[in-house]
């Protein structure tokens, strides 16, 4: 398994300020291979979760190319990009982002309800109980500890068995215990569930779990 | 997404309250409008055909001709109800020696076709409603015949050559007119009789009704269709009762005025509430969008999602108005005397418009902006939440604004004038209320801790709170104009009528009556104007040229006013009559010989007349050429004898005359005119109080139903108060969170909101009394022609008023901010 998943070549991204052009990333040549774990570390305003955006087709560069799964999505418009994402990327971010109006299992059970799935629920409740939150179900988020919150976050991002899981900071928002369980959880379902898992990332701890580490500084990667 | 799912997160959304305030927002919007425009319906209905009541019918065709009998084919082919009637002076004789000159009216079967008869067994009681006519040979007659003719009910009297059975006394008729010519006491009898009398004679002074009750439509058409000119006269409410007519008119857009304000309140809640909701699922949109959905995805579920909310809303909404406005109906029957009639479709249409439009106009463009958040919202929160387009966003609401306000007052004239009329006030009172919002700063700047807080909330979301005090000042300053205009118009009525005006006018005084009859009024009644000999007389030429080539050449006004040809009342007298004064020439020598007349200002000005001028009369036949030598101004509104015309005295001494007076008697002495008639049988008395009685009731009561729908427009503009309130109630609890983190008490929180509350309201109560006085001022001095006068009083009692209802309300909308445990508000904010 060494064919790569995620390509990107010189990717730029410059932004115009009150004071100028900003150059958030610059040149920036990535190969991620199916299977593998990377983390992305940098000091705050390094272009880390920029890239990792870029990378998951959230948003475009201003110059340079990326390919998710063989398709080119800097060629790619909003609504064609947001199907490779609903097929091939899964999420979790340091603020959890779950829907309040909804609960655990109803969260769960969303990307596979966009997709049109009919066994949404059933499988919903299969992945929640793999988090061990099985009795949680129709808890809603406010109702649910930072810890479970993320758990319910990670089963929704293996909903549709994603090709590629990207996190932004899974543990940013959790104490130590708690964090450390989570990591334990993503590494464990990124196994079974055999997915390529690029992270954002301040804690050298969860870094040094990944097999691979990009240091981003200013804009560009320098190891 | 498919429908189910936007289905169900329409029903997750409505069950964890996310959409609840935007549909109770469209019910409230189509629920008030659908009130309003209910009530507004049924009342504006009940008020046009409470004024058919003054003419007995929708429309008549009056003339001095017999009316062809293909007016009634053509009538009849439209669905139009029709019935005649005749009006004539007669003499009515009781016996040989007594007489007297009645007005009578001769209907046929179906009259009145709009109104009541009431009748009595007695004269001078009020009488009972009937549905009856005089039966054939009987005639009902008014209450003053019964003693000037010595008579009681049984008796039979001679018109011409009928004789008539009197069956009841006639108490009052729908469309007693106010004309000279109809003044006489009223002889009601059957138009068949009439035939049998002889009256009817080639010559005879016939006024010929065709009374019409349809539809608007077909009657317009009729009248297209007749051909009317020139000998027959097509009238309506309008016509025949100018004064009325115009308080209609003004009623009618003063009802408007409020159901437009109604609907761009309603407009403005939702609109407030519609973005709240957006700008509350931007998370939402950016996880849903990083989950694969796509703009489209997105685009389509909220518009199935809007479309689902407007359905339930108007279904509900409709239901609601519905309810609101029978609540309405039966608190306030016994304010509002007239039955009211079913009502139309037109408000439940106009409430089903409204909730579309109001979903597509204000509510739609934020949720459309919702497929425009991007993705990376989710990485970076700061990102994709640009507020929605404001072009969109303002477009749409204008659009649907102006859709709404063509389509409700059915005239782009109007709605051109409103929108002139609100931009002009809107950026005049928008820069009142942002320096009254900016010296409540530089005031709270000084302020202890509540106030501080309360001054600078009011002044962080600043636009909305000058929003806020706009639609309230708007409101309350409507309401202001009306109390202010009802008490200032009532009051100068009053002013203009001494205590114990004359009340009652005495034609038909013989010369010999005069000394006689003077002296019995003078016993008997408080206040009499003075007594003037009458005669009646045209002007034949003026200055030598024919009199209607004169009025051709010099007349300076089209349509209604005084015509120099008419037949007039005229007068002489050595003396200048109290109330008139002498603005141009001068008054004559009471020893004067020479043949010299004064004439009314007005009527001078309308007719291009001159101090020097020669007129000549046809008085009775005869002819007289008389000099003017002055003009004078006449108080119309002094309700005593008032002449176009005044002679010298001499002028007419060869002229057979009859004297006419006015007096004043108070209601508790109207037996009175029993015994003035029974002493003298032949004069005619005109109760004048009667008259003045019913146009001021109608104005009451039009009033009343403006000031109903004004409070309703205040009430929407609490429930935009509402809706503004939880638009900022996100941003209220992060920083009540941290004033109660920093250690500010509840109470400090309570006041400060109270604080902020009160200030709205009194900054909206000082625009209120700007704009009010402005506006009172406006019309006092360039429409009624009154005094100017400020209301000191308002200053102190509108903006205590607006903060006491801006408290109660706000506070009313803010409880639950206030109450929240601190913990349960910090998690909120998540």
């Amino acid at each position: 398994m060494n064919r790569a998943v995620i390509r990107s070549e010189a990717i730029a991204k410059v932004v115009p300020t009150v004071e100028g052009e900003l150059t958030i990333l610059d040149g920036i040549d990535l190969e991620i291979n199916a299977g593998e774990t990377l983390a992305i570390v940098g000091a705050s305003g390094s272009g880390k979760t920029t890239l990792l955006g870029i990378l998951a087709g959230l948003d475009l560069p201003t110059g340079g190319k990326v390919f998710l799964s063989d398709n080119e999505l800097t060629m790619m418009d909003e609504e064609q990009r947001a199907k490779v994402r609903g097929e091939h990327v899964g999420f979790v971010f340091q603020t959890f982002q779950l829907l309040g109006s909804l609960t655990a299992l109803e969260n769960v059970m969303l990307p596979r309800e966009l997709r049109g799935d009919a066994n949404a629920k059933q499988e919903a409740m299969d992945l929640l109980t793999k988090v061990g939150l099985g009795e949680r179900t129709t808890h809603y988020p406010r109702q649910l500890s930072g810890g479970e919150q993320q758990r319910v976050a990670i089963a929704r991002a293996f909903a549709c068995q994603p090709t590629v899981l990207f996190a932004d900071e899974p543990t940013g928002n959790l104490d130590t215990a708690t964090g450390q369980k989570i990591i334990d959880l993503i590494f464990e379902l990124n196994e079974e569930f055999a997915t390529t898992l690029v992270l954002v990332t301040h804690d050298e701890r969860l870094a040094s779990r990944c097999q691979r580490t990009v240091v981003l500084d200013t804009g560009r990667i320098v190891s | 997404m498919n429908l189910r799912l936007v289905m169900r997160m329409a029903w997750r959304d409505w069950r964890s309250g996310e959409l609840g305030l935007l549909l109770i927002a469209l019910i409230l919007a189509i629920g008030t409008v659908t009130s309003v425009s209910l009530f507004v319906d049924r009342l504006h209905q009940a008020l046009i055909s409470e004024s058919a009541n003054f003419l007995a019918a929708d429309r008549y065709i009056g003339s001095s001709r017999e009316i062809p009998e293909e007016f009634r084919v053509a009538a009849s082919a439209r669905g139009i109800t029709f019935t005649d009637t005749m009006l004539f002076p007669s003499m009515v004789f009781a016996s040989d020696e007594v007489n007297q000159l009645v007005s009578v009216k001769a209907v046929a079967p179906g009259y009145p076709l709009r109104g009541v008869l009431k009748i009595s067994d007695e004269p001078f009681t009020p009488g009972e409603v009937t549905l009856e006519l005089p039966e054939l040979g009987e005639i009902w007659l008014d209450s003053r015949l019964f003693p000037s003719l010595g008579i009681s009910l049984g008796d039979t009297v001679e018109v011409g050559f009928a004789e008539l059975e009197v069956a009841k006394v006639l108490t009052r008729e729908p469309d007693r007119g106010g004309s000279l010519f109809d003044l006489g006491p009223r002889l009601l009898m059957r138009i068949e009789d009439v035939p049998a009398t002889e009256v009817v004679q080639p010559g005879s002074r016939i006024s010929y009704r065709l009374l019409l009750k349809g539809d608007d439509s077909a009657l317009a058409e009729l009248k297209d269709e007749l051909p009317l000119k020139p000998n027959f006269r097509w009238v309506s409410i309008r016509e025949s009762s100018p004064a009325i007519g115009s308080a209609l008119d003004r009623a009618e857009s003063f009802l408007l005025l409020g159901g437009l304000l109604g609907v761009l309140l309603a407009g403005v809640a939702v609109a407030l509430s519609a973005h709240r909701y957006a700008r509350r699922h931007y998370d939402h949109v950016g996880i849903l969008k990083t989950l694969g959905a796509s703009a489209n995805q997105i685009l389509g579920g909220y518009v199935v999602l809007l479309t689902a909310v407007g359905a339930v809303s108007v279904v509900l909404g409709l239901a609601g108005g519905g309810a609101i406005h029978m609540i309405i109906v039966a608190l306030l029957g016994s304010l509002i005397p007239i039955d009211l009639p079913m009502p139309s479709a037109r408000p439940f249409l106009l409430g089903s418009a409204t909730g579309l439009i109001c979903a597509l106009a204000f509510a739609l463009p934020p949720l459309l902006h919702l497929k425009n958040i991007s993705p990376m919202r989710v990485l970076h929160r700061d990102l994709g939440s640009a507020p929605a387009s404001q072009y969109l966003s303002y477009g749409a609401a204008a659009a649907g604004s102006l859709f709404l306000l063509i389509w409700y007052s059915g005239s782009l004239w109007l709605t051109a004038w409103m929108l002139i009329c609100t931009g002009v006030a809107l950026g005049v009172f928008g820069m009142l209320a942002t320096l009254l919002l900016r010296s409540g700063r530089v005031v709270g700047m000084q302020a202890g801790s509540g106030w501080r807080l309360a001054l600078a909330g009011l002044q962080r979301r600043h636009r909305e709170n000058v929003g806020q005090i706009l639609i309230f000042g708007l409101a309350f300053m409507l309401l202001l104009i009306l109390l202010l205009l009802r008490t200032s118009l009532i009051d100068e009525w009053r002013s203009q009528l001494p205590e114990n005006a004359p009340n009652h006018f005495v034609l038909n005084v013989t010369p010999e009556q005069v000394d006689d009859l003077s002296a019995m009024l003078a016993e008997h009644s408080e206040q009499q104007g003075g007594i003037y000999p009458m005669v009646r007389g045209r002007v034949i030429e003026a200055n030598g040229v024919d009199a209607k080539t004169w009025e051709d050449e010099h007349r300076s006004m089209e349509g209604p006013g005084p015509r120099l040809r008419s037949e007039r009342n005229l007068t002489w007298a050595a003396k200048l009559p109290d109330d008139n004064t002498v603005v141009k020439g001068t008054w004559w020598d009471e020893n004067e010989t020479r043949a010299l007349a004064s004439l009314e200002d007005d009527y001078a000005e309308a007719l291009g007349l001159e101090i020097g001028d020669t007129l000549r009369f046809d008085v009775a036949g005869q002819i007289v050429d008389v000099e003017i030598t002055n003009f004078r101004h006449l108080e119309w509104e002094s309700m005593r004898p008032n002449f176009f015309i005044i002679f010298s005295p001499g002028a007419l001494d060869q002229i057979p005359a009859t004297y006419m007076t006015s007096f004043f008697l108070a209601p508790e002495k109207k037996r009175f005119l029993n015994t003035l008639l029974s002493e003298f049988p032949t004069i005619t008395v005109i109760e004048v109080d009667a008259l003045i009685n019913q146009v001021q009731s109608i104005i009451e009561r039009v009033t009343q139903a403006v000031e109903l729908v004004l409070s309703l427009v205040v009430a929407s503009g609490c429930l935009v108060l509402i809706a503004s309130i939880q638009a900022s109630r996100d941003t209220r609890m992060a920083e009540h969170a941290l004033i109660r983190t920093l250690g500010g008490s509840r109470r400090l929180i309570a006041g400060s909101l109270a604080g902020e509350f009160a200030a709205l309201g009194f900054f909206a109560g000082i625009v209120a009394v700007v704009g009010s006085e402005f506006t009172v001022a406006m019309l006092q001095t360039q429409i009624f022609d009154l005094p100017m006068r400020i209301h000191p009083w308002l200053w102190l009692v509108a903006p205590l008023a607006g903060s006491l209802l801006i408290l109660v309300v706000g506070l009313f909308g803010t409880r639950s901010l206030v109450s929240a445990p601190p913990m349960l508000v910090l998690r909120g904010l998540n």
